[in-house]
């Protein structure tokens, strides 16, 4: 089994030396590759793979790409920092092309051969705001603040800005406008550089633990701590900014339990703790007033005209049943009327009859019954239909006079006969034999013992 | 998990529902008054919430309080 042997033909017609052995071939490109000069490129690092001998990746840009491969020595000797060469990086590769020829059972491939690899520095600032960003994502930490409620009118706000900035003022021209005047616990801290993100965190947490109803929380002597908290910063250049997009900052934010406003920067600036608070605003007056959702004037009105509106309930509810009442206090005077009515035409009737029998003696005992009969009416009808009516009628007007609870709580009380029913004479109460007593507080039940 | 405690929004939003009940004219007397009371509890704790906010801007300073807290601390039986 020689290769002489196995050597065919060419394709008939071609010009094109050959055929050659493939392998061969593949070992002359290799030699031809490697002795090509050896540089420096600039590109991403994506798709980054490891294995026992060697650390694969592709280096890419916006106008091609290649794929690289670095031994593992190589790149122990680099002491490239843990976690810092991930997808995306910016990174700065030596070395020079090179093919790996295969073989009969294993696969050909061309990669750069690197032998040495940085990690390009500062880099583009903005690739890296975004990494870390898809990073924070990735593990859910865009969510938790905006899971936090946020009080409506929180008593004391936390404020993280410099001492000296324009934020501060900007800051309580926006509580101003919303007419608030609480509990303002300012954090002081460096907004300017890299340093700034340490302090910040730390006020940050500070001001998160004398928040909640602790021991800090009680010795501040608010009762309650910091509800929200403001973190404001004025424009600068992205540079300036970083110190919100550091990412131990940005997992306190998003880890805080209490919510974070933040405006840092222009509206055009989009830094990382944008992403991780509650509530992003263009301007610290806009994340001032989002600390305070209600406007307190407004609130303090609309409040007022709830009370107006509870009281005028409660007075309508007792009068319309004070009017009922009177009504129903008329009903037996009617009755007694006819009744007296008819009683007149009764003893007309008996008289005539004596009259024409000429038993004056029978008279006599009418006029007894009849007055016997007049004096049962004016019981029946009260001690005094005509003082009663004018004491409703006092009642009712007392009532629209005041507060309606107050009537029934100063000891007059409603009667019903269990079912609703609105009970106003001895009569109907007797006839019910068990009545409910509608007091202030409540009602009882009450059996009537006269017969 | 504690008591859910009352809030300036849960108590402006049970008052509006207490208005609409009582809008309806669907209450009786007795439901009428127990509203009316609960609303005037309500709109008292509303005003005292606004009343907290309203008397005037305290400015306090973190750092300030942070180090009354570490000067408290080392005070054992202090505590209140």
């Amino acid at each position: 089994m020689t290769e002489q042997a196995a050597r065919p033909d060419g394709i008939e017609g071609s010009t094109l030396p050959g055929p050659f052995p493939v392998g061969a071939y593949a070992k002359k490109l290799q030699e031809e590759l490697r002795k090509r000069a050896r540089l420096q490129l600039v590109g991403e690092a994506w798709n980054v793979k490891r294995s026992k001998a060697r650390v694969y990746f592709e280096l890419r840009d916006g106008d091609g790409a290649l794929p690289c491969a670095m031994w593992n020595d190589a790149w122990e000797r680099g002491r490239i920092p843990e976690g810092a060469f991930v997808d995306g990086a910016q990174v700065v590769v030596a070395g020079g092309p090179d093919y790996y020829p295969g073989s009969r059972t294993s696969s050909p491939g061309f990669s750069f051969d690197v032998s040495a690899l940085r990690i390009a520095g500062e880099g583009d600032l903005l690739a890296q705001v975004d990494r870390l960003r898809r990073k924070l994502d990735a593990e859910g930490l865009l969510e938790p603040q905006r899971r936090l409620p946020r009080a409506a009118l929180p008593r004391t706000i936390g404020v993280v800005t410099g001492e000296s900035g324009k934020a501060r003022d900007d800051v309580l021209a926006g509580l101003a406008r919303r007419g608030w005047e609480g509990r303002l616990v300012w954090a002081f801290a460096p907004v300017q550089d890299r340093h700034a993100a340490g302090a910040i965190t730390r006020a940050l947490q500070d001001l998160a633990a004398v928040a909640p109803d602790g021991a800090a929380g009680t010795q501040m002597g608010t009762g309650g701590g910091v509800e929200v908290i403001v973190v404001a910063r004025g424009g600068g250049s992205l540079a300036d900014l970083l110190a919100f997009c550091d990412e131990t900052l940005c997992r306190t934010v998003a880890l805080l339990p209490v919510p974070v406003i933040a405006s840092v920067g222009h509206h055009t600036d989009r830094t990382l703790i944008d992403d991780v608070a509650a509530v992003a605003c263009s301007t610290p007056t806009h994340a001032a007033e989002a600390a305070v959702p209600l406007h307190c004037a407004e609130a303090r009105v609309a409040v007022g005209r709830s009370a107006q509106r509870l009281a005028d309930h409660g007075r309508r509810a007792v009068l319309a049943r004070a009017r009922h009442l009177a009504q129903l206090s008329r009903a037996p005077a009617q009755a007694v009327a006819k009744q007296r009515a008819r009683l007149h035409q009764l003893m007309r009737e008996m008289r005539a009859s004596a009259r024409r029998r000429g038993l004056a003696e029978t008279e006599r005992e009418l006029r007894a019954a009849a007055a016997g009969l007049e004096r049962r009416a004016a019981v029946a009808r009260g001690a005094n239909v005509a003082a009663r009516r004018a004491k409703l009628d006092a009642l009712g007007s007392a009532l629209t006079a005041h507060d309606p609870e107050r009537i029934v709580a100063r000891g007059y009380a409603v009667v019903d006969d269990g079912a609703g029913g609105v009970l106003t004479t001895a009569a109907q109460a007797r006839a019910a034999g068990s009545v409910r007593l509608f007091f202030a507080d409540a009602d009882v039940r009450a059996r009537i013992e006269d017969p | 998990m504690s008591v859910p405690e009352q809030t300036y929004e849960t108590a402006t939003s049970r008052l509006e529902e207490i208005i609409r009940r009582l809008d309806s004219g669907e209450a009786e007397l007795r439901e009428t008054l127990a509203l009316c009371k609960e609303g005037r509890g309500l709109v008292e704790f509303c005003a005292a919430e606004l009343d907290a906010v309203g008397q005037g801007l305290e400015e306090l300073r973190l750092d300030e309080l942070v180090a009354r807290l570490e000067a408290g601390a080392g005070r054992p039986g202090d505590a209140p």
